[in-house]
């Protein structure tokens, strides 16, 4: 009974601490993207401008590392029973991504454009449904390039 | 091509889901798997116990046999019990266990068909019986809830798990181990049918021994007077029927014509023999 009301707080303590840390996240993400709104990024090898030269163009990248919450991973272990898709690990990755690319852009500064953008994810303990911290890396990198005014 | 510079108005990667209700949702699944499991385990205990042949339980009796022996007393009545039982498995019941007696110190009063033959009898009863013919219908009993296997059938579910983690791991293993710890074997619930059957099977093995069916119904008739059942064990309190059990018993005694007999008292020094 002791074990059972012990994993039922963490589970609480999970949900509630975990949805803060991603409300919070989130707004905080949508402030600074829509502040780099400047700064396009984009997949294209390259930007065709004949008119300008380019001054400079240097490797950019960001990476961020964002946990799983007890709750989310017992519903992900749930999933795992049944099936689906893992609606509770979507966020997670979403928000590595996005604050991986945001710190990109931080990265780049003043640069006119990052093309050649490419994001990656990797996992840190992978044993996220066995004892042990589950964590997920999103880096994102690309060639951040300043043309001549 | 012109770059236009803009934000994205809604997340696609992200499902838009309230967490709560999936949490919710998937343990109700889980839950409700668990208990049609629960469910069948009850309804597979009656496939199983015919087919579990005495060896076997043998090698489960060895798993409680321990823990009910660190409580065992070396007691004079035990060895009168045991004398008794032998004349009642020589004389009329043939039982493929050798029975093997454990007297335990507590004031419940009640007795316990244990896997491989093992009865528990608490000093709680031993304290209440006045005949020898008394303690013989009880002990007759047990022995009928063995020939019925209904020692088996009455630890239910956990018998299940017991069973299949002997057949696997063998009696060594901690599983094992760990779930005969935590299966409370003396919280058998038997059914109304079993215990009917159980009498039926005492009170003939009474009269082959005796000759006559005398104190039969003794100790049914001494609880019922008691008010508190509470402060009996389940033997007698978890018998509701206790009324019927006893009617039950004397319209057999009646039509089959057993004769009731003079009581064989117990040993002289029995009330000297306690512990």
């Amino acid at each position: 009974m002791n074990n059972l009301l012990f994993f039922l707080s963490l589970i609480a303590i999970g949900f509630v601490v975990g949805t803060l840390a991603e409300k919070r996240h989130y707004r905080s993400i949508h402030e600074r993207e829509k502040k780099l709104l400047y700064l396009p990024a984009v997949t294209m090898k390259t930007v065709i401008n004949p008119d300008k030269k380019i001054a400079s163009a240097e490797l950019v990248y960001g990476s961020a590392v964002i946990s799983i919450d007890y709750f989310k991973r017992f519903l992900a272990s749930l999933r795992n029973i049944f099936g689906g898709t893992v609606k509770s690990y979507e966020s997670l990755i979403d928000r590595a991504r996005r604050e991986a690319l945001i710190r990109m852009k931080e990265m780049a500064g003043d640069a006119t454009v990052i093309v050649n953008v490419r994001i990656e994810t990797s996992t840190i303990g992978r044993s996220a449904n066995r004892k042990g911290v589950g964590c997920l890396e999103a880096i994102a990198y690309g060639t951040a390039m300043t043309l001549e005014k | 091509m012109k770059y236009t510079i803009r934000q994205a108005g809604s997340n696609v990667n992200v499902t838009p889901t309230s967490p709560l209700r999936e949490f919710f949702l998937l343990t109700a699944g889980l839950l409700g798997g668990v208990i049609g499991i629960y469910i069948l385990l009850g309804l597979a205990v009656d496939l199983i116990v015919p087919r579990i042949s005495t060896d076997l339980e043998n090698k489960m009796g060895r798993l409680f046999i321990r823990s009910i022996e660190a409580k065992d007393m070396d007691s004079q009545r035990k060895s009168y019990i045991r004398s008794l039982l032998e004349d009642l498995q020589e004389r009329c019941a043939q039982l493929p266990y050798s029975i093997k007696v454990h007297i335990r110190q507590a004031s419940t009063v009640n007795a316990a068909a244990l896997p491989a033959g093992h009865i528990i009898v608490y000093t709680g009863l031993l304290d209440k019986v006045a005949s020898e013919n008394e303690l013989a219908f009880v002990l007759a009993h047990e022995m009928g809830h063995f020939a019925h296997r209904d020692h088996l059938r009455g630890m239910g579910r956990a018998f299940v798990f017991i069973t299949i983690s002997t057949l696997l791991f063998g009696t060594d293993s901690s599983i094992s181990k760990m779930l005969a710890h935590g299966l409370n074997i003396t919280e058998m619930s038997f059914s109304r049918k079993q215990e009917t059957r159980a009498d039926e099977f005492a009170l003939e093995t009474l009269h082959c021994n005796y000759g006559h069916v005398a104190g039969a119904t003794d100790f049914f008739e001494k609880i019922s007077k008691v008010e508190d059942p509470g402060k009996f064990g389940h033997y007698f309190a978890s018998h509701p029927e206790r009324r019927k059990r006893i009617s039950h018993l004397e319209n057999i005694i009646r039509s089959r014509e057993f004769k009731l007999g003079r009581r064989d008292p117990l040993p002289k020094t029995w009330r000297q023999l306690k512990d």
